[in-house]
């Protein structure tokens, strides 16, 4: 049967039209010194080769103080809540997997955090972590476990701020993950170990968590792939002038691009976060086609 | 097999003790943000400022002023049209090339899917800067606007959800049998009958889902609405930062609650709608691929 194309077009012009061809062009912008002033005859705009490049990633570059942070800020960022969101969302998908009174409602409940939009879950932290009237400073005063007018939205203790408010946030995606994953182990596997006498914990380890280890590793991929890719979060926690330890590359290159508007560093930039995020991007391409064999 | 119910019957009673503490701290670590969050809101300006963690008078006319204070009516109404015209449209465009994806064999099919699946480890400011540019550029040459109107902003979020309304689609599709088409395509049907009147309908749960992950795509997002909407486009995202910004002399922190709880209910009720339906998808792609 012939394959009907026209049914393909209406998708893959508009693809082609506002995905390949943009990011074509973004390759070639950080090839150039595109700025607002040369933005209106782009045609013009100076070539300026890898200089963008070389300017961030040579040490001794003028930029690589800048660059160099925000890698370290994304990195240290995406790795760390990753971590910090796999017990926790496991754990839940656990809970919720086996018998539980009100099990429908706690499932509903759980999701809440995902759910918000994450402007309006920045909005909530950067009031939680208000110098003084934050709720944050007064509780560490009332225990006395430290100063109430502790810095968390400036300064080291930034990072904090930011890895609780995304914990908060996105744990539940790794539980939607594993509570999937668990759904399709059958129960007689259990059954069948428990009779053989495992304990909880021997059979969580050598039957549940190689069976959902796929799912898992997927989800792990996909979570670092989208910490990283996190703009709207430390964007309205810390604003356009960020603490360095937030500084994270999709901040830097908005900053770059829509306020200095250095559009041809703002999309070097851009390549070298695509290219760090080529590795779990890679991993996760390849296990998202587990089983795939047409 | 008595012997064995007898040792381990007792364990579950002692296990399920347990459970419910667990599920107890996980509920506290879910909900007490939730609470702030409605404390704040039905606070005194003064109280709020102030960080004031009890609840004096209850100010519930908090949720009346949140709609004079700023424009959150043309916020609303900006991010209900361009959510809904993205959710809509991705999942019809997405419908028929899933249907390609699933049915048929053609070249560089695989090389299609992968890069489905690519687009979405793409940053969204690597999109975001080569289209503002054709975007100023296609308005230097042919005075035509895109920046600041609706469907640039809809165009815009299509990157990432046509990509993905069609890798779900595809796989929802091929799980349905295929009998019915060859059915009617026996009866006489063409390829545009079989899809409008065979396909759409039992696909309908899928297009669901695509279209509720497009439309909070759209809903939840500030990288793209902050740089391409105009005053009269502007959707919550920016909009809401209105509340705490120079133009008044206090930060309204009690309407910005008020108002943050009021925009995310419609995700919330539009998310828990589909959930069964995300988690088995969530199965269905992940393991079978």
């Amino acid at each position: 049967m012939p394959v009907p194309y026209w049914l393909l077009s209406p998708s893959v012009i508009p693809l082609v039209v506002i995905v390949f061809i943009p990011m074509a062009f973004a390759f070639y912008i950080s090839l150039t010194g595109l700025n607002q002033n040369t933005i209106g005859d782009w045609t013009h705009a100076p070539f300026v080769g890898l200089k963008h490049y070389l300017d961030g990633l040579d040490p001794r570059g003028p930029l690589a103080p800048s660059f160099y942070t925000s890698i370290k800020a994304s990195v240290v960022f995406s790795v760390l809540t990753t971590i910090l969101i796999l017990p926790i969302g496991v754990g839940a998908a656990l809970l919720l997997s086996g018998r539980l009174r009100g099990r429908t409602f706690m499932r509903a409940v759980m999701l809440l955090p995902y759910i918000i939009p994450t402007f309006v879950n920045g909005i909530l932290w950067r009031l939680v972590f208000m110098t003084n009237t934050g709720i944050a400073d007064q509780m560490m005063g009332a225990l006395h476990l430290g100063a109430r007018d502790t810095f968390w939205l400036i300064g080291p203790r930034s990072l904090w701020a930011l890895v609780l408010a995304d914990v908060w946030a996105s744990w539940p995606f790794i539980y939607l993950m594993a509570l999937a994953a668990l759904q399709t182990i059958p129960p007689d596997v259990h059954d069948a170990a428990r009779i053989d006498g495992a304990t909880p914990l021997r059979l969580f380890r050598l039957i549940t968590l190689p069976l959902i280890a796929p799912t898992l590793g997927l989800g792990i991929a996909l979570s670092t792939i989208n910490h990283f890719n996190n703009f709207a979060l430390p964007f309205v926690m810390f604003g356009p002038t960020p603490p360095d330890e937030v500084n994270v590359m999709p901040l830097n290159i908005y900053v770059n691009s829509f306020i200095t508007f250095n559009l041809g560093l703002g999309a070097a930039m851009s390549v070298v976060a695509l290219l760090i995020m080529l590795t779990p991007a890679v991993i996760y391409l390849r296990a998202a086609r587990i089983g795939d064999t047409d | 097999m008595a012997v064995a119910a007898r040792t381990w019957r007792p364990q579950i009673r002692v296990a399920g003790w347990w459970r419910y503490v667990v599920a107890l701290v996980y509920l506290i670590f879910v909900l007490a943000p939730f609470a702030y969050m409605g404390l704040v809101a039905l606070q005194s300006d003064a109280a709020a400022g102030q960080g004031d963690l009890l609840l004096g008078q209850p100010h519930w006319d908090n949720f009346t002023r949140i709609w004079q204070t700023v424009d959150l009516g043309l916020y609303l109404r900006n991010s209900l049209i361009v959510a809904t015209s993205t959710g809509a449209i991705s999942s019809l465009l997405a419908l028929g090339a899933a249907y390609v994806v699933a049915r048929f064999r053609f070249p560089l099919r695989n090389l299609f899917r992968v890069s489905l699946l690519a687009t979405q480890t793409v940053p969204g400011i690597l999109l975001l800067l080569p289209l503002f540019v054709i975007y100023i550029i296609i308005q230097h040459s042919i005075e035509l606007h895109i920046v600041g109107t609706y469907w640039g902003l809809v165009l815009t979020y299509m990157t990432f959800a046509l990509p993905f309304a069609i890798w779900l689609l595809s796989v929802y599709v091929k799980s349905l049998p295929v009998e019915l088409e060859e059915q009617a395509i026996v009866d006489g049907a063409n390829r545009f009958q079989v899809i409008r009147h065979v396909t759409l309908p039992l696909a309908i749960p899928g297009i669901v889902v695509t279209f509720v992950f497009s439309f909070l795509l759209a809903w939840n997002d500030i990288l793209f609405a902050s740089v391409l909407t105009s005053p009269e486009t502007k959707t919550l995202g920016p909009g809401l930062q209105y509340y705490v910004s120079e133009s008044f002399s206090i930060p309204f922190w009690n309407l910005l609650m008020a108002a943050s709880l009021v925009v995310a209910v419609p995700a919330m009720i539009l998310f828990l709608i589909v959930q069964r339906y995300i988690v088995a998808g969530l199965a269905a792609g992940s393991v079978k691929g």
